[in-house]
């Protein structure tokens, strides 16, 4: 007994030794792809941070998150929760099929109200037609795939709602991937649609602006990545799941790509191979977040200026075999008037596209009254 | 500072540990103090002054009740333990009640009490009730003086019992300060008795928060959600108080010191009465001494008993937060142990086990729910739920999922609330034991890191307290 109480002692001490002497002696990162954020900086100590608190909050932030082997931990963790017959870790279900689905949570209304009255605003004063449109996540559209009666938002009951109350119109995104609910329209590891749900998409909204669909043969499938995992990945923790596959339908052939990552024009395109080496492979399509993006392709039809999220990165290609030019805006970053814009290029169509998520939390809808 | 942070686990703790069996060992109690101050600096800043200064006056209490008492003015050293009192008591009113009662005379229309907004500083109602039973105990002569303040400062601000009990009373404590000793036996029951509380908090009351949290803010409760709901409590508030609970008396025995036990598996309790002779036991052993015995215990009439039985279970109640449900969770069992010490008591004595367990879980998840809604309209609401008043529905699937989510949980942590699994333990071969007990702790401490770097969802239920 008395041996193994000093051996008990000693373990305990070593374990409380060394992972504060990793912790601090290991390289830091500045940046977590596994949690695509960047991680806490070190607490400044002042006289005015350490009276306000800050200092201690800081420093906290900066343990867990600098912690030796901490996305070990998170996955130990994740394990752990389904171990114990948890069906869901962080806000995520462990679906059926390999298949990870955030939950969505009711949001606040306060901020719908506000982002409804900027979509109606904005399609009194475009001087184009705008169209709205929101698209469900997998929670909605995959419900059959979740654990049984677990909770998550009713989002056709709000894409319904939102939809009047926009009151303009638009293609009924979530009716045509409810359409195909049995395919794989979504990422299992990502909250992301993959390319096929993009292009049943693009079919509806095509659909709605008059313009002849998609058809088979133009469309060639080639997969780019086996091994995407995806934000929902990460936020679960769940290492078990098996990767993802990358697949594009449209060729890059003919299409001229101007990005604008950080204020200056660039040339970009519609694939960035480079982004698959990182681990948000989802950036591959046009490279990731940035404020103006400018598609240009052979195709005869119209200008669209498309206010997005990123869903609409792997959209764009297949928007891009109908348009002949697209302008995709991204609010979070592009802060000047969309209408402006629309004279400016002289465009003939706007539409309004956000995920569901999206569009229920995003405070920058407002630019759309400017 | 909380335990359950990783900063406390892997900075504070070791830090602190190594210089308290590095320096001298009549230089620990300084250690001691100085890094209590800093756990509480940490989290309350400027606040750390009221401890201070609630020590300093009993510091000079005791020596004055000690001088009057050796100069035979036993009326003089009464008024200084009074003294003591009344300055103890308050700082807890101020800081702890007084917005309540602004708030409530301001409801009544009475507006010439403002509300201050006034910041509860941590552990407030644990050491103010702990330096109060040091002037109380050198009066009764039950504890010798302490000459020496920082051995004082040190009982005071001793961090693994600071911010969350258990209540220590001087006298338990005293000759500790002085002498103890920092045995590898007690160190290591000290490192298994801390990881089984972390465990408890981070494995388990998290857990059972996540459920409880849940059916708290569901919009629409079935009957069968309500009860489940209330349930998840009763176990996060049982881990998480009995948790912390362990890993202060597990800390202390790192650092030399024996703690009094504080919980012992009240769950299993068969009335009310033993129900409360095993819950916070500190706390009921504190006012039991302070007030209750005091004010005549059962030793006076009946008429008088009963309100000696009133006060000290309002006091109980209120000593749970400053708001009204509290004094309403404490007359709650006011009735149900007079009601035992009256007429139930042998009613029960002849009532099969299983239906005396059922009896006390009843009271206690109703209990539980009182304790747990502040606000009165939403318990209301919620015990109507309960009882399916109001249209409520049986069951629902939400309901559904999350028992089945939980279930596997939940079964462990209603076995986890009985003795059923340490005396399985120790009725295994010798042999298994020498294996298990290194493997289970490195297991838990393991696993506890991954909740804790992992954990977003961490919350402190008794820091109102």
């Amino acid at each position: 007994m008395k041996k193994q109480n000093l051996f008990i002692s000693v373990l305990f001490c070593l374990f409380l030794a060394v992972m504060p002497l990793l912790t601090l002696l290991l390289p830091h990162k500045s940046f977590s792809e596994q949690e695509n954020r960047n991680l806490a900086a070190p607490p400044r100590l002042s006289e005015q941070s350490l009276r306000s608190g800050r200092f201690m909050e800081d420093a906290e932030d900066w343990v867990s998150d600098h912690m030796v082997l901490r996305d070990q931990w998170v996955r130990l963790k994740a394990l752990a929760e389904r171990l114990s017959g948890k069906r869901e870790n962080n806000d995520v279900y462990f679906c059926a099929g390999d298949t990870l689905i955030k939950r969505v949570d009711e949001p606040d209304e306060a901020q719908i109200k506000k982002n409804v009255e900027a979509v109606r605003v904005f399609a009194e004063k475009a001087g184009v037609p705008v169209r709205f449109a929101l698209i469900p996540t997998a929670a909605s559209v995959w419900a059959d795939r979740l654990p049984a009666n677990a909770p998550t938002a009713d989002e056709t009951a709000w894409i319904s709602r939102l939809s009047a109350q926009t009151d303009c119109g638009g293609p009924d995104v979530a009716g045509a991937l409810q359409a195909h609910r049995d395919e794989e329209l979504y990422y299992r590891t990502d909250h992301h649609w993959t390319s096929l749900g993009a292009r049943y998409a693009a079919d509806a909204i095509l659909a709605d602006c008059g313009l002849p669909l998609l058809r088979e043969e133009e469309l060639r499938p080639r997969v780019v990545s086996e091994s995407f995992y995806g934000t929902v990945y990460s936020r679960a923790g769940a290492w078990w799941v098996k990767p993802d596959r990358i697949t594009t339908l449209v060729p890059e052939d003919g299409i001229r790509v101007i990005s604008n990552f950080t204020g200056t024009e660039t040339a970009g395109s519609l694939y960035v191979p480079s982004r698959l080496e990182e681990k948000n492979k989802y950036a591959f399509f046009l490279g990731g977040n940035q404020p103006v993006c400018v598609v240009q392709s052979p195709a005869a039809g119209p200008k669209l200026l498309l206010i997005r999220d990123s869903y609409s990165d792997s959209l764009v290609p297949l928007l891009s075999l109908r348009f002949s030019e697209i302008h995709l805006l991204d609010l979070r970053y592009y802060r000047l008037s969309p209408t402006e814009y629309i004279e400016a290029h002289g465009l003939d169509e706007a539409l309004v596209l956000y995920s569901l998520p999206t569009f229920l939390e995003d405070r920058n809808l407002i630019l759309l009254k400017r | 500072m909380v335990f359950s942070t990783p900063l406390f686990l892997f900075f504070f703790l070791p830090v602190t540990l190594a210089i308290y069996y590095l320096v001298p060992v009549r230089w620990r109690n300084a250690v001691l103090l100085l890094a209590s101050l800093f756990f509480y600096f940490w989290g309350e800043r400027l606040y750390t002054v009221i401890m201070l200064l609630s020590t300093a006056v009993d510091y000079t209490h005791g020596m004055l009740v000690e001088r009057f008492k050796r100069a035979g003015k036993l009326k003089k050293a009464r008024l200084a333990v009074a003294s003591s009192m009344i300055f103890n008591l308050s700082i807890l009113f101020f800081f702890k009640y007084w917005d309540l009662l602004a708030g409530t005379l301001q409801g009544l229309g009475l507006r010439f009490v403002p509300v201050l907004g006034v910041h509860l500083p941590i552990g407030i109602s644990f050491y103010t009730f702990q330096t109060m039973s040091y002037t109380v105990d050198v009066y009764r002569g039950d504890a010798k003086l302490q000459r020496n303040p920082i051995s004082f400062g040190t009982f005071v601000t001793l961090f693994p019992q600071l911010i969350a009990g258990p209540i220590i009373k001087y006298k338990e404590l005293g000759s500790q300060l002085d002498e103890r000793s920092c045995t590898v036996d007690r160190f290591a029951a000290g490192v298994e008795r801390f990881t089984v509380g972390l465990a408890k908090k981070l494995l388990l009351a998290n857990n059972f928060g996540a459920l409880w949290d849940f059916f708290k803010a569901a919009p629409t409760l079935s009957v069968g959600g309500a009860w489940l709901g209330v349930l998840a409590f009763s176990l996060q508030i049982y881990f998480d108080f009995s948790g912390y609970s362990d890993m202060a008396i597990g800390l202390g025995r790192m650092l030399g010191f024996e703690f009094p036990e504080n919980f012992r598996y009240p769950y299993i309790a068969r009335s009310v009465t033993e129900f409360w002779r095993r819950w916070h036991i500190s706390l009921s052993t504190w006012f039991r001494e302070y007030l209750y015995i005091p004010l005549g215990g059962n030793r006076c009439s009946r008429a008088k008993w009963v309100r000696n039985l009133f006060l000290v279970w309002a006091a109980t109640g209120f000593w749970h937060g400053a708001s009204w449900n509290y004094l309403l969770w404490g007359l709650y069992y006011f009735v149900w142990l007079l009601l035992e010490k009256l007429v139930l008591g042998k009613l029960l004595d002849r009532l099969p086990g299983f239906l005396r367990h059922c009896y006390v879980a009843l009271i206690l998840l109703f209990g539980w729910a009182i304790f747990a809604l502040e606000d009165f309209s939403r318990l209301r609401a919620y015990l109507g739920a309960m009882f399916g008043l109001g249209g409520t529905a049986l069951w629902s699937g939400v309901t559904g999922y999350e028992l089945l989510n939980y279930l596997p949980m939940l079964l462990v942590g209603l076995l986890g609330a009985t003795p059923l699994a340490a005396e399985c333990f120790r009725r295994l071969p010798a042999g298994w034991q020498r294996l298990l007990r290194p493997a289970l702790l490195l297991a838990g401490l393991l696993l506890c890191t991954a909740y804790l770097v992992a954990g977003t969802y961490n919350p402190f239920l008794y820091f109102r307290f």
